[in-house]
């Protein structure tokens, strides 16, 4: 497709355009696009618009509009080429301004462009455009749109439209060179540019202006730069700042000579900024562009001493969120982290967990904060962090789970680790054998394929490969359920996962085969517990494993006893449900007989209650 | 609505004659009037039939099951109509066009459903569900009319009524059976050991089978109870209200019927006795509560009659104190009466939800009320308002798996040893709400009894929440506390009394 997709409200139809020329129309019921109607044209096509009260309008690369129905009837017809040296900049917007007068609706088409290129049928009555002509200012220029006559339109085709200075885009000696404009309704307009003042770097910056007053509402400096496209849809702006999608709400109010001046407040500047990163993978990531007064605060956080820090950050903390707030603890966190950073000795770890654990935080947010937690090998909030980041990159995902393969035993048993996710499954050593009193319900048991099985396995090293017991900690266990959750792309954590080292790896396997052993004990093949791993993840996760390191592992010995183990179980899995099946089928008919239930009508049973 | 024509003319359809050479008698088991004049009607063949009403002649005819079509309901709109028949399938009829867009519509024939071994007896149709009942019920959402994937879009199965059928008497140990159409009193056993949790103690004395009431006539037996001393009895049938003298000499034990009971206007829905047994409360369908005072050595006579209740009272509640009594009525409205002054006290405030279970605190006097939705309110008697703790559980709310359980509460009863701990059940739980926990949110494990039975006792603490719910015992009919430490518990297998149903339909398969 080249350009956005439109629908047609007089038909409900969708139109499309394809490499440029090959128009599309197709109805909501339509599931094949391919099947579509289909007219190739005789030109480019820059962008379809669709009117809320007329059919919609194409406008062709080289300026000639039509509309579709002028333009279905003889697919193949000239369009005339009316710019020739300039190209089509800035996408004209057509809004409906049903406010203006009571009688008329207007169109308002925004182009860059000065000429007379406008050939357009429209049901309007009357309108006007207002053009950002020569960078620095807006221009008005009135044009009649009645339903013409064939020879009235062909008059006008030779007139040259009158234009006149609307507005002049200065701000205190600095020229403002726009890129965009949208009309924000009669009085006020909006215009994305940079401001260049002699003697500096221009700056670009997304400006509202009113248009009867001439002034210069608000503005708004996007120092990471824009594409210079300014988009407007339903009081929110969309444009591009830096690598970032970024939504400012904006509210216009009835313009006042008071208002313009700025005797009121709070009348129309940019409200709450919300912002999106469309780089990442996951959306509705926010980033940080703190209020200027909590910038001198996190200045502070730079260097402060820790006491007036802690006490500056509880005020923060404090606070009731909302997404500025949200943006400026993702500038505090990368603000400690980089003092960790250049203090070895600095590491605030109870703050940061707090920080952590309370706020909506992600990983593009402050991206330094995990590459800390490893130097420091800080599991606790590492866990956390993977638990509650929608956006980990691959790498550290993978950073993290080498980290917690190789940390020892010994050295977790003293981290507060949460063991939430493992607690209902792992075998602990309780004192009170008896208290496990769960049944296990689908009792696979290894022996019954002894015979099957081709590899001879020593006797002892099968029942501790078996999972009957866990091959590491409940804190280890529960670290690695964290990285099973954490969301990753095969393709991208495939080559990190060959760097593990073979011993780690096994290690891992081990743990997951544990896992899957554990998973199909249960009828529903899900491990009890809060975020305890999926058998989806398990697998992948497995797989992914045995993928990497494939020929390691075929050659490692210990390796080799643990996939034939391995495999024998899957196998086994496999002749287990197959019987499953059969005797599901029995116990139907089982079940249509009705046996009397040989159970004790009266017993007195112990029943504890926690 | 249907009117019926000013002159009384009797047309007379004769639903049988086409089928003449059939051995068989035809049994018109239900009809139905559409609003366009057509009778419809489900006979023992397994046919709907329309007929015209003034011309008495056969319009359509579909055989919608070999065996016999027992129950019939018309949708609202009447464009769709629901069948039983006696091999427990529905079938849904539905006025659909004959041709796509056409103005022509026939009845069709479209969903067979089987969600019963037995006779389907009767049938309903809601804008947006079939419902149909027999030895169970069952309510089935229509796909087509359900808007989202949800809660509403879940068939329903419900085996027992949503009332209590089993009563006790704490202090005598004693248990009450309703059946359809007698009643059985038990003494429980009991036992001298102790154990761990799951452990079956050895049983000293057997539980004993006292005695079997059998009601007399074919009526069935609306309610029943068992005062708590164990020594009065009652039950209503619909046109009939009895009380009985229990006496228990050694091992034998002898009935008396109490003479000259008060005349009652019948039926009497709920019947409860005061905590100390001295008086009686007979909840009547016409919306008045009957105070009867028992008097030694086997009379009764009325106290008081209240009223307030605008349609028929289906749940009572009295105060251990003997000072309040609630009752609901069918209008769900929740009526507090003084016991003392006989004086109406307060009315809760009404809620958009059939009230499935209530009981007062013994001690705090504050009502417990469940509703059918599976909401839970306290409510202070002496103050007339929600307590403190309902306002918190109102505001955050309970957890989504308590609320999208499937069966209301149908007991409520105390702990008298800890005024925290109410104890609730439904058909498939029994609960031990603790008011000192922290209540759970949705994000934390409901049911959690097994987790934390496997958990050290230190680790317990930071798990535990309000709900202690146990799964052990089901299909649950009944729970009580008899004291401190022991519950009693009245499980009702479905297969007990399957298994004594007989075959649905006699028919004859080959090769058996």
């Amino acid at each position: 497709l080249t350009c956005p997709v439109v629908c047609n409200f007089e038909t409900h139809e969708y139109i499309a355009v394809h490499d440029d020329k090959v128009l599309r129309i197709w109805k909501n019921e339509d599931i094949n696009l391919d099947k579509a109607f289909k007219a190739t044209l005789s030109a480019d096509v820059y962008r379809i618009h669709s009117l809320p009260n007329g059919g919609p309008v194409v406008l062709f690369k080289g300026g000639g509009v039509r509309t579709l129905d002028v333009l279905l009837e003889a697919p193949q017809q000239e369009i005339e080429n009316v710019i020739s040296d300039e190209v089509i900049r800035y996408i004209p917007v057509l809004i409906l301004l049903s406010a203006f007068t009571a009688f008329c609706s207007f169109w308002m088409f925004f182009c860059h462009i000065l000429s007379k290129f406008f050939s357009t049928k429209t049901h309007c009555e009357r309108g006007f455009f207002f053009l950002s002509g020569s960078n620095d200012s807006v221009y008005q220029v009135l044009i009649p749109l009645q339903q013409d006559t064939e020879e009235e339109e062909a008059e006008k085709e030779e007139e040259i439209l009158s234009r006149s200075l609307l507005l002049n885009l200065s701000v205190s000696g600095s020229v403002l060179k726009g890129t965009s404009l949208v009309v924000l309704d009669k009085d006020h307009v909006a215009v994305l540019g940079s401001l260049a003042a002699p003697g500096k770097e221009p700056r670009e910056c997304l400006t509202i202006w009113n248009t009867k007053f001439q002034t210069l509402q608000t503005s708004k400096e996007l120092p990471l730069g824009t594409t210079g496209q300014l988009w407007c849809y339903e009081e929110k702006f969309f444009l591009t700042h830096g690598k970032v999608l970024t939504v400012i709400m904006y509210k216009c109010e009835t313009s006042s000579l008071a208002a313009a001046v700025g005797k009121l407040k709070d009348s129309q500047t940019p409200g709450k900024n919300l912002f999106y990163n469309y780089s990442e993978k996951i959306l509705a990531v926010l980033k940080p562009v703190p209020c200027v007064s909590e910038l001198h605060s996190i200045c502070l956080f730079q260097d402060a001493s820790t006491y007036v820090l802690e006490s500056e950050l509880r005020q923060l903390m404090a606070k009731a969120p909302t997404p500025d707030l949200q943006a400026t603890i993702g500038c505090v966190v990368t603000a400690l982290t980089d003092r960790c950073k250049t203090n070895p000795k600095y590491y605030p770890k109870n703050f940061l967990l707090q920080i952590v654990e309370t706020r909506d935080l992600s990983y593009s947010l402050c991206p330094d904060l995990m590459a800390v937690a490893l130097e420091k090998k800080d599991v606790q909030l590492l866990q956390i962090c993977l638990q509650r980041f929608p956006d980990i990159p691959e790498e550290i995902t993978y950073a993290c789970l080498e980290a917690f393969l190789s940390i020892s035993e010994a050295h977790l048993q003293s981290e507060d680790v949460n063991l939430d996710s493992v607690i209902c499954y792992i075998d602990v050593e309780f004192d009170n054998k008896e208290v496990k009193t769960e049944i296990v319900e689908n009792g696979f048991n290894a022996e019954m394929d002894q015979d099957m099985c081709d590899t001879k396995i020593p006797k002892k090293t099968q029942s501790r490969s078996d999972g009957e017991s866990c091959p590491v900690g409940p804190q280890k266990a529960a670290l690695l359920n964290a990285v099973l959750h954490s969301a990753y792309t095969e393709t991208f954590l495939l080559p990190h996962l060959k760097n593990l080292p073979a011993q780690q790896a096994i290690l891992f396997l081990r743990y997951l085969y544990y896992l899957y052993v554990k998973c199909s004990e249960k009828v529903n093949t899900t491990l009890p517990g809060i975020r305890s791993p999926t058998i989806n993840q398990i697998m992948d996760w497995m797989c992914l494993l045995l993928d990497a390191h494939f020929t390691v592992i075929v050659m490692l010995p210990e390796a080799k006893e643990l996939l034939a183990s391995l495999h024998k179980f899957v196998r086994a899995q496999v002749r287990f449900y197959s019987e499953l099946n059969k005797i599901e089928g029995s116990l139907q008919e089982l079940q249509r007989l009705n046996h009397l239930r040989d159970s004790q009508t009266y017993s007195i049973e112990v029943l504890e209650i926690i | 609505s249907t009117t019926w024509h000013p002159p009384p003319e009797v047309t007379r359809i004769m639903v049988n004659h086409r089928v003449e050479k059939a051995k068989r008698e035809c049994v018109v088991w239900a009809i139905a009037l559409l609003s366009s004049g057509t009778v419809v009607s489900a006979d023992s063949f397994g046919r709907v039939q329309f007929w015209d009403w003034q011309q008495g002649t056969l319009a359509e005819s579909h055989t919608v099951s070999s065996s016999a079509a027992l129950s019939l309901a018309v949708s609202e709109k009447e464009d769709s109509i629901v069948v039983g028949t006696s091999t427990g399938a529905t079938y849904q009829l539905q006025l659909l066009p004959v041709k796509l867009g056409g103005l022509e519509k026939r009845w069709v024939r479209t969903k067979p459903f089987q969600y019963h071994s037995h006779d389907v007896r009767a049938v309903a149709h809601s804008p947006s569900a079939l419902i149909s009942g027999g030895t169970t019920l069952v309510i089935r959402p229509l796909m087509e009319k359900v808007q989202k994937k949800g809660y509403d879009a879940v068939l329903r199965k419900f085996t027992f009524p949503h009332r209590r059928l089993v009563s006790c008497a704490r202090k005598a140990r004693l248990l009450l059976f309703q059946f359809s159409q007698h009643l059985e009193l038990w003494r429980l056993g009991s036992t001298e050991e102790t154990g761990k949790d799951g452990e079956v103690l050895p049983l000293c004395r057997m539980p004993e089978h006292l005695v079997q009431l059998k009601s007399k006539g074919p009526e069935h037996i609306y309610c029943s109870c068992v005062s708590p001393c164990g020594t009065w009895l009652g039950y209503s049938t619909a046109s009939r209200f009895h009380l009985y003298r229990v006496r228990c000499d050694g091992d034998g034990v002898s009935l008396r019927k109490v003479p000259k009971v008060p005349k009652l206007l019948p039926p009497a829905y709920q019947l409860q006795f005061s905590a100390d047994s001295d008086s009686l409360f007979v909840a009547s369908a016409r919306g008045s509560v009957h105070v009867l005072q028992l008097l030694e050595p086997g009379g009764c006579k009325l106290l008081h009659i209240a009223c307030g209740c605008s349609e028929a009272v289906y749940l009572l509640a009295p105060s251990a104190d003997g000072h309040w009594l609630a009752a609901v009525s069918g209008d769900w409205a929740i009526h507090v009466y003084n016991l003392k002054c006989f004086k109406h006290h307060c009315v809760v405030p009404t809620y958009n939800c059939a009230v499935s279970a209530l009981a007062i605190h013994p001690s705090t006097n504050n009502l417990v009320i469940a509703y059918s939705d599976q909401q839970l309110v306290e409510f202070s008697i002496p103050e007339k308002q929600y307590t403190g703790w309902s306002r918190a559980l109102q505001s955050r709310g309970l957890h989504r798996a308590w609320l999208e359980r499937d069966s209301p509460i149908t007991h409520i009863t105390f702990n008298p040893k800890n005024p925290a701990h109410i104890l609730l059940h439904d058909t498939y739980l029994l609960c031990v709400l603790d008011k000192s926990l922290p209540l759970p949110d949705d994000s934390t494990l409901l049911m959690n009894q097994s987790t934390l039975k496997q958990l050290p006792e230190t680790a317990r603490k930071r798990q535990l929440h309000a709900f202690k719910i146990c799964k052990k015992f089901q299909p649950l009919l009944f729970m009580d506390l008899l004291d401190e430490n022991c519950l009693v518990v009245v499980e009702r297998p479905i297969m007990d009394f399957k298994t004594q149903l007989p075959m649905p339909v006699q028919q004859k398969k080959f090769g058996t």
